[in-house]
């Protein structure tokens, strides 16, 4: 999975932004979702995001896979990512 | 969880490290000399002043190293300017997102080629009328036929299209007919508001303006064409009057730096004021104090001034420094 084409990508100190350029809509990101966008640059598997973030963070409830299980539902159907 | 969506120009400027559009008339030179052209522009109209090459660089230079994700070429005419695809070039290379505005008479089938080989994201084309008659009396020196050819060549090459649409009270009636032309010719979006009271258009008025009645058609014709072509193409359009749109923008500057061919950064297009030099400044000093300038108690008060007298958009061109 990567970032779709039109899509860019910036961190910034509340997270992150992504800009969908040809619909031109910018989507602002808490820093979980930030973190699950990182590892999707970084070519991670979306399958294997949510447990790294979690052992990463040392999250020891479900909090943080649920909701990166959840954003990159939402990538996907926002069409903001691609396979 | 639900991601918060917004667009460039109504994402908050305030806690971003930097733009995230940047809308670049890089010169004021046009082969066109438009009834309504808002900057004036047209052959041997260019800034005496306009940035150099080494000038023009290095902003670029700086917007790439902020991460800028987002730039516009407009003019004038931009594919004039003797850079241009040099300058296009640099920005796509380095994995920016560029959109091309353009008067269209400057893609013939080798200029649709390179900038599809150079990657830019869209091309934008005015088209102010769905016939010859209506778009060369709009587009005083312009051809239609050389503007719809231009078109063509970019969907010819691949390039993805964008139709921009300025009505006046002789093309307003043939916006469902350009709408569809821009469908036929490949565009992905179509855009149009209203046209602006200022450049140009402030000697040409009288004869150009549409009236509200006009508008009121305009706009609903377009909410149908909408709808029309919803999943196919977007049709996106302002209503919003101007007054209404800088009210907003007092509390909501958006994310977007407008540059000047000779450097001045302004707030926004339809204010006089001017935050930074990039002659003189870096882009990263005149964002840093984007907001401030916003806070300027002369912007609230020419927007105030608008309401009494919205013939005070004449006067944008006569800058106000920050």
């Amino acid at each position: 999975m990567k970032l779709a084409r039109y899509v860019k990508f910036r961190e910034e100190k509340f997270g992150g932004v992504l800009f969908e350029t040809r619909s031109e809509k910018v989507f602002t990101l808490n820093p979980t979702a930030t973190a699950v966008v990182r590892e999707i640059q970084a070519g991670s598997e979306a399958r294997d995001i949510p447990a790294r973030l979690k052992a990463r963070y040392k999250d020891e409830g479900d909090a943080i896979e649920r909701e990166a299980q959840a954003f990159i539902a939402e990538l996907r159907q926002k069409g903001l990512v691609e396979d | 969880m639900p991601i918060p969506a917004s667009t460039p120009a109504a994402t908050g400027s305030g806690d971003l490290g930097a733009p995230l559009y940047i809308a670049w008339q890089v010169t004021n030179e046009c082969n066109l000399a438009c009834l309504h052209c808002i900057e004036e522009s047209g052959p041997g109209k260019a800034f005496p002043d306009e940035l150099d090459d080494e000038q023009t660089f290095a902003v670029l230079e700086q917007a790439m190293d902020l991460e800028v994700p987002y730039l516009s070429f407009s003019g004038g005419e931009p594919m004039v300017h003797r850079r241009f695809f040099d300058m296009a070039q640099y920005v796509c290379g380095r994995n920016g997102q560029l959109k091309v505005e353009t008067n269209g008479h400057y893609l013939g089938p080798e200029n649709c080629a390179r900038l599809k080989e150079i990657g830019v994201k869209a091309v934008q084309v005015s088209l102010d009328g769905a016939t010859r008659d209506t778009f060369n009396r709009m587009r005083v020196r312009g051809n239609f036929d050389t503007a719809v050819q231009g078109v063509k060549n970019l969907h010819a090459a691949g390039v993805p299209i964008e139709i921009n649409y300025s009505p006046t009270s002789f093309n307003a009636h043939e916006i469902g007919t350009a709408v569809d032309l821009a469908f036929e010719l490949g565009a992905y979006s179509f855009y149009t508001g209203r046209t602006m009271y200022t450049g140009n258009a402030v000697k040409t008025w009288h004869r150009m303006a549409p009236s509200e009645e006009q508008y009121g058609a305009y706009f609903e014709t377009l909410h149908r064409k909408s709808e029309e072509y919803r999943g196919r193409m977007r049709v996106h359009f302002h209503e919003m009057g101007l007054l209404e749109e800088l009210r907003y923008r007092l509390h909501h500057p958006a994310a977007l730096l407008i540059v000047l061919p000779n450097g001045l950064v302004k707030l926004i297009n339809a204010l006089p004021f001017v935050c930074g030099d990039l002659r003189r400044q870096t882009l990263a000093e005149i964002w840093g104090r984007f907001q401030s300038a916003w806070q300027d108690p002369r912007v609230a008060r020419f927007v105030d001034d608008l309401a009494t007298d919205p013939r005070k958009t004449a006067t944008l061109h006569q800058w106000i420094y920050l």
